[in-house]
């Protein structure tokens, strides 16, 4: 008998968790007559998540759905017709010209090389940058700095932010394997921030007051040098749409290039506004 | 000489005892440290719009309401699969087995899945319940293979629970023309009934806190889920991936904080139903 | 087995010679001339259905460790085919990207992770269960013991956190370099496999009949000599089954790790330097891994079955050996 009531308790559980679950499911959006797809890079994901978010709260009715399956799938599905947005951390490849697709640029991504704010040095060349991340250079001393072994602190494989550093830095060579590798932006910032030898890369938009950016090749690390193109590693973030953008999917462009979302959620992912005027 | 030894056998000792009450005194230390971190740096954070709200924005902001739902409805679900099997199990080699190879075999395929690593069990799922069966990232694949994961533990303290029955209660029962099965859900299992209760619980701790098994499974989508074929992101798995991201570090103190209430709430509800037992029987 | 105790006087209940009462209120016996039958047919046959349906649920257990071997290890077997099962486990590079499938490195680590957590945390486990068992008073008991289960019952998970946002700030301003690697897995690793051990132990200890302890101590042996020359040796075998399965939840730990090790793919020169194990490659290179990678990833976490199935087999072989000798 205490068997059977302990049977009604697990069934009682049950009914409580699912009645709360619909109570919280007042959150979700109901059905749709138009909606959109928007595939492609995981960079660009979370801006385009929760602007998605914001644009459905904002547009009742209308879906906007997304899905990170990395830059070059989503080119391929918004020129094959699958999706009618592809989101994209590079430019178009030179076989991929000729699809037809327009441009939009949302967002810039500049990544900086953070260390120690105790760390006396406060520039490098990209050539020393790349030794350091190969594990060429191990010691401060070699680039001007205290005696002091560097701590190099790297990012996972699936990052979209370790993908451009590469790219930029160290072209075809090798990260460094003895490299510390951690999975988020913000853990390779605090421990930055705590280490005194260390030196790792983050978006430019998550600097703060405990790491120290530094200027490679002389220019320092800041907005301006980004807008007007001259510090050296950064990017655009783009969304491609098979021709000019209209209807829905311009909606949501353009509810993304608003000066509310572009200080808000790009600035939250850690990216730069598209500012007027910028390249 | 004799007072010599004496005395060296009492500083030896005195060392000796020293030492081992340092090493008690790390023992409550260590656990007294993380839990007061946990709880100076979380306590913060519990308000009932994190208990309640749903996270929104890049960084997680907000509340956390839809993992602690998805968590508490995998580890109810884990305990319903894999409770009547373990209990049924544990009768069997309590009261039915005879020594032999077949129940040897059975021992050692449950001290296998007590020791598998959780992560193994996580690819186990992923491979089997998601991908195979096609149920996808969903509450149910989660809570078979916590099942999995669960089996032994329940099983081994059910077995106890029912060898803890005295004999002669059992024997009370035959001599008054019980069947083996009379007695046994009539008597023995009401009567142990306390401690499996006690197991059962403390497991259900285990499969809240589980992470491995529960992110390759279940997926890390945030959603409150309602069927169990819905994704849904738990707390552990929240706890990791905000601690990764190293962001929005007071969500996860707040998720930590919760999650070691919720574990400590089953941990005090398995001692007290433990506790009341033993006070009744003795 | 234990024996069954009175629960007022909490004396033994002695064992009467049939092993199984139930067997004398039995089925029919079809060697018997009797036609006297105690229970009726109906009845025999729903007890021998009841009685498959829980050796039905007796194997589960087994079916599943069939299902593990098949659903994780048909999986990784491609890449035990195509690199050939000696090279995978003894190549001395894990570089996927590039085709270097050997976990030669991994396996060092998570034995290096093992040993160390060990060495630290056996004695302390040892140290705590002793306390428990001989030195404390009653009350002390009811405070201390909660203290090791509450212990066992945080999840892996917190540890990690602990480790990573407390632990490897404090490592890195004290030892220099980034916070991360073996000393401080060790340090956390160390306090996870405490309660698993110490529970065991004091286990062990409670067994040793108490008579034994006083024949000690009415020889003129200290306490410590007791423990250390009696009863620990005593024990010895049950202190060694924990000590293998602390060390089996040592090499199995993964997200404890995976927050503090550092996750590089080589084996650290340093006790300081990051460094990356069987279980965490997994749970860092699964996000992104496709094809032979992720093959491989099946083949190692089929690895890591095998070798916690090695530590259970240890265990029992051990115990048998123990149960021979006394």
């Amino acid at each position: 008998m205490r068997l059977r009531r302990l049977g009604a308790l697990a069934v009682a559980l049950l009914i409580v968790a699912s009645s709360l679950a619909l109570a919280g499911c007042a959150k979700s959006g109901g059905a749709s007559q138009t909606s959109l797809t928007v595939t492609g890079s995981t960079t660009v994901l979370p801006i385009a998540e929760v602007a998605a978010e914001d644009f459905q709260t904002a547009n009742p009715g209308k879906r906007v759905l997304v899905a990170g399956v990395g830059s070059s799938a989503g080119i391929e599905s918004v020129s094959n017709g699958t999706s009618d947005i592809g989101t994209s951390s590079r430019d178009l490849k030179p076989e991929e010209k000729p699809l037809g697709l327009v441009d939009t640029k949302i967002a810039l991504d500049a990544i900086a090389v953070i260390v120690n704010p105790s760390n006396p040095v406060s520039g490098l060349t990209k050539a020393q940058v790349s030794e350091i991340f190969q594990g060429k250079i191990k010691n401060w001393k070699d680039v001007g700095g205290p005696d002091l072994e560097i701590g190099l602190v790297n990012r996972d494989e699936a990052s979209g932010t370790r993908e451009a550093f590469s790219k930029f830095v160290l072209g075809t060579a090798d990260f460094d394997p003895t490299a510390a590798v951690l999975p988020g932006t913000g853990q390779v910032r605090s421990v930055v921030a705590q280490a005194a030898g260390a030196v790792g890369y983050i978006s430019l938009g998550f600097v703060d007051s405990t790491v120290k950016a530094l200027a490679v090749d002389g220019i320092p690390a800041n907005e301006k040098t980004v807008a007007d193109g001259t510090y050296p590693l950064w990017r655009y973030l783009h969304f491609f749409t098979k021709g000019d953008p209209k209807g829905l999917a311009k909606a949501y462009i353009d509810y993304i290039l608003s000066a509310d979302v572009q200080n808000t959620v790009v600035r939250d992912a850690g990216f730069l506004p598209i500012t007027e005027g910028g390249k | 000489m004799q007072s010599r030894e004496r005395m060296d056998k009492r500083i030896t000792n005195g060392i000796a005892l020293g030492v081992i009450w340092l090493a008690a005194l790390a023992t409550v230390g260590a656990l007294g440290t993380i839990l007061l971190y946990v709880v100076v740096n979380g306590i913060g954070q519990l308000t009932p719009a994190f208990i309640f709200g749903w996270p929104h924005g890049v960084n997680m902001d907000g509340g956390i309401w839809p993992t602690i739902q998805a968590t508490l409805y995998v580890t109810a679900l884990a305990m319903l699969i894999t409770t009547p099997i373990a209990v049924l199990a544990a009768v069997y080699l309590a009261e039915y087995a005879v020594q032999g190879r077949l129940v040897s075999t059975i021992r050692f395929a449950a001290d296998s899945l007590a020791s598998v690593p959780s992560i193994v069990m996580g690819l186990f799922g992923l491979s089997l319940f998601v991908e195979g069966i096609g149920m996808g990232f969903s509450v149910l694949a989660a809570a078979l293979a916590l099942s999995f994961l669960l089996l032994p533990i329940i099983v081994r303290t059910t077995e106890e629970s029912i060898r803890a029955v005295p004999k002669y209660i059992r024997w009370g029962s035959y001599g008054l023309g019980a069947s083996k099965w009379q007695t046994v859900s009539r008597i023995v299992l009401p009567s142990a009934l306390p401690r499996i209760t006690t197991g059962v619980i403390l497991a259900a701790g285990r499969a809240a806190g589980e992470t491995a098994v529960v992110i390759y499974t279940m997926g890390t989508m945030i959603n409150a889920p309602v069927s169990p074929l819905d994704p849904g992101r738990t707390m552990p798995v929240h706890l990791m991936l905000m601690a990764q991201e190293g962001i929005n570090m007071p969500a996860a103190y707040g998720t930590a904080l919760l999650l070691v209430l919720m574990v400590l709430g089953f941990n005090l509800t398995a001692r007290y139903i433990g506790r009341r037992n033993r006070r009744m029987q003795g | 087995m234990t024996e069954s105790r009175d629960p007022r006087t909490g004396e033994p209940v002695p064992d009467m010679c049939v092993d199984d009462p139930a067997d004398a209120v039995g089925a029919p016996d079809p060697h018997s001339d009797s036609t006297l039958s105690t229970i009726s047919k109906a009845t025999y046959f729903k007890e021998a259905a009841l009685r498959n349906l829980f050796l039905l649920c007796a194997c589960v257990a087994v079916a599943g460790v069939g299902l593990i071997f098949l659903f994780v290890g048909l999986k990784g077997w491609p890449i035990f085919a195509k690199v050939g099962i000696w090279q995978f486990l003894t190549g001395a590079k894990w570089y996927p990207t590039k085709e270097f499938f050997g976990i030669l490195p991994l396996i060092v680590n998570s034995l290096l992770a093992m040993v160390g957590a060990l060495v630290l945390g056996a004695p302390l486990a040892i140290g705590t269960a002793v306390f428990l068992s001989e030195v404390a008073s009653p009350k002390l008991r009811e405070l201390v013991r909660p203290a090791v289960e509450l212990l066992a019952g945080i999840p892996s998970v917190v540890y990690g956190f602990f480790g990573l946002v407390l632990l490897r700030p404090i490592i890195a301003r004290l030892f220099g370099g980034l916070g991360f690697g073996l000393f401080t897995v060790w340090l956390i690793l160390a306090v996870m496999i405490l309660p698993t051990i110490a529970a065991l132990t004091e286990d062990a200890l409670r067994s040793v009949p108490e008579g034994i302890r006083e024949a000690s101590y009415a020889m003129g042996a200290t306490k410590w000599q007791t423990i250390w020359r009696v009863l620990l040796p005593a024990a010895k075998i049950g202190i060694i089954d924990a000590i293998i399965l602390g060390m089996g939840r040592a090499i199995g730990e993964t997200m404890a790790v995976v927050m503090v090790a550092g996750n590089a793919r080589v084996i650290p020169d340093g006790i300081f330097k990051p460094f990356l194990t069987l279980t965490t490659v997994i749970v860092m290179d699964m996000p992104y891994a496709s094809g032979d990678h992720r093959t491989a990833l099946f083949g190692v976490a089929i690895i890591l079955f095998i070798i916690s199935m090695a530590f259970v087999a240890a265990i029992r072989v051990i115990s048998r050996f123990g149960k021979e000798m006394s």
